[in-house]
């Protein structure tokens, strides 16, 4: 397994009396990683600290090999894209990129081959001569991703990046983020508040709850199948449940359903016995898997 | 002859990784300082963005010009010498007569420079970037300062030219007066650097060019007759101390020290009791407190 891109250790902030950030661990290694907590949660400031921008009371963050507090020269590497509107409205998505690349340093001939290539992968290409004051909220958000990009960065910090989009344009920058990283190789850290968002395109996620560590992994650790089926049928509920205990299985009426403990495949012969027993006609049966959500709940996979 | 349709084909060759030169901050600041100076110009933008600045520009060209044919004519019709027997105005008065027209230019135009970036949240991009608060405002004070400079020196240099070339004798002219354009070279860039100073603390305070605008107007011009009055009024040392916050006077005051005369704006003026270093270090006062204001508000600026 490569070194990991990022890694942060006992990192603490206060600000005076308030602890953003208590006594945080963790590593982040190439791919797509979501950061999640409420607001309030530390997400912000973890991510400040990365980028250099504030400095840890206490414990150290590495960013790229380099101490996130000795150099700014780092973020030459690193791209963020932040959640609020950060766009001149007189610009034009050319001349805008364009300048951002140089401003990470790279020579003008450079950058302005460079936004012309980042707003073509971003799907922005036919538009970019326009004043982005004209633009719609999802081109909005692929300027903000194509500046965060343009100067070809090896990490990039994603904030919100769905924030204000419909469920068209969230699919599509869903999709580019996940492109971000299968092709273009630039692993992302996303920060949402929408797990669903995070289910469906993060390959690990840090969760932060009150300023603490609360969860590290694999998103699919978390996502894994519980030892329990769901079970709904049309009618007959009754009877499939006496049926069901008769052969031994334990089984809990929830909400509309069953939940039937199963801990190996034999319950789901159990399962088709009692309802041909109980004559109740199956609308659907699947097994249960854990969702983000329950992290918040404070369930543990 | 063949009369197959010619065709091509165009290959995705997909993202391609950066591999070339990155220059670090200093290309940053160089890209920051160019885009504030576009910006106070008007340069790549509108017809309406570049109207202010370059009137101005005008402006004060104009009023060159004319001081120039005004001197070239009475050399020639009242003989040499007519210029300094009639006290027509030269170099040494030149920025006391401008200084209105600069301050109201650098109120209506500096603001450009940061107000915008700060409403639109621009300024939370640069600062992620290889770039520190620091970085950000050094270069945008460099770049207003560098517009002034220019706006500045372009009028001295029409009035030399012209004065020079309004002389019966042209050679002599340039070899008693020479040392005019270090002159107004210095006096200048003092002049420019505490206006952009002052403006762009002001803007600092505001995401609203607007604000920022009226309140350095009225800074300059609101000031300058309340100060003169009040000064003449109550006399003696408070007058005097009164009169040194004349802000449109303090640039003026350094432009007589550098010209070794007194222009026209500041010879009525009781702060001239000081003394030029006095004076000066007033100047000094008035431009790098305020730079230490306008560097410590954006030092530690985060998004």
């Amino acid at each position: 397994m490569s070194a990991p891109l990022i890694s942060v250790s006992h990192l603490t902030k206060r600000y005076r009396e308030v602890a953003a950030l208590t006594d945080v661990s963790f590593s982040i290694p190439e791919g797509i990683t979501g950061i999640l907590g409420e607001n309030g949660a530390g997400k912000s400031t973890a991510i400040k600290i990365l980028l250099g921008l504030v400095p840890p009371t206490s414990g150290t963050a590495t960013v790229l090999g380099e101490s996130a507090t000795g150099s700014i020269a780092v973020r030459a590497r690193l791209g963020y894209m932040p959640e609020h509107d950060c766009l001149p409205s007189h610009v034009s998505a050319a001349e805008f990129l364009t300048h951002m690349a140089e401003v990470s340093g790279l020579p003008p001939r450079a950058a302005r081959t460079r936004a012309a290539d980042t707003l073509r992968h971003t799907g922005l290409f036919e538009e970019r001569y326009r004043a982005m004051g004209g633009y719609s909220t999802g081109m909005k958000q692929r300027v903000k991703l194509g500046q965060a990009l343009v100067h070809d960065p090896a990490f990039v910090f994603l904030d919100e990046p769905t924030a204000g989009l419909d469920p068209v344009g969230r699919e599509e920058m869903l999709a580019l983020v996940r492109k971000t990283h299968r092709d273009f190789g630039i692993s992302v850290l996303v920060s949402s508040h929408l797990m669903s968002d995070v289910e469906r395109t993060c390959d690990r996620i840090i969760v932060l709850q009150g300023g603490r560590l609360v969860h590290s992994g694999e998103v699919g650790h978390f996502t894994k199948e519980t030892e329990t089926v769901f079970l709904e049928v049309d009618a007959h509920r009754a009877a499939l449940v006496a049926a069901l205990e008769r052969r031994g299985v334990a089984v809990a009426v929830t909400g509309g359903g069953l939940t039937i403990e199963g801990p190996d495949e034999s319950v789901y012969d159990h399962v088709r016995d009692a309802l041909v027993e109980a004559e109740a006609p199956l609308r659907r049966m699947a097994p249960q898997r854990h969702a983000l959500t329950e992290l918040f709940r404070g369930g543990t996979p | 002859m063949s009369t197959e349709p010619r065709g091509g084909t165009v290959f995705d060759i997909g993202y391609q990784r950066y591999t070339g030169l990155r220059e670090g901050r200093s290309r940053g600041r160089a890209a920051v300082f160019r885009d504030g100076v576009r910006a106070a110009l008007g340069l790549g933008r509108g017809p309406r963005a570049k109207l202010l600045p370059w009137l101005f520009v005008a402006l004060l060209s104009g009023i060159a010009l004319i001081m120039a044919l005004i001197a070239g004519a009475a050399e020639r019709l009242g003989g040499p010498g007519s210029m300094e027997r009639l006290n027509l105005p030269s170099h040494a008065d030149f920025y006391g007569i401008a200084s209105i027209i600069l301050f109201v230019f650098a109120a209506i135009v500096a603001p450009e420079l940061l107000c915008r970036d700060r409403r639109e949240g621009v300024i939370n991009l640069y600062l992620v970037r290889p770039l520190s608060g620091t970085d950000y405002v050094a270069a945008r004070w460099g770049a207003f300062c560098t517009v002034m400079v220019a706006a500045a020196w372009l009028p001295q240099a029409i009035l030399f030219a012209g004065l020079s070339m309004g002389d019966p004798d042209p050679t002599a002219y340039l070899a008693a007066h020479w040392l005019d354009i270090p002159r107004f070279l210095l006096a200048g860039a003092a002049m420019a650097a505490y206006i952009t100073t002052l403006a762009l603390l002001t803007a600092s305070f505001t995401t609203r060019r607007a604000y920022a605008s009226v309140f350095l107007v009225g800074l300059f011009v609101i000031t300058t007759p309340f100060t003169a009055g009040l000064s003449q009024e109550i006399g003696g040392r408070a007058g005097q101390w009164i009169s040194m916050f004349n802000l449109t006077n303090i640039p003026v005051h350094v432009n007589d020290v550098i010209f070794g005369e007194v222009s026209e704006l500041t010879e009525d003026a009781p702060a001239r009791a000081f003394g030029g270093a006095k004076l000066v270090a007033w100047y000094l006062v008035w431009t790098l407190v305020p730079a230490a204001i306008l560097w410590s508000r954006y030092r530690r600026m985060t998004p």
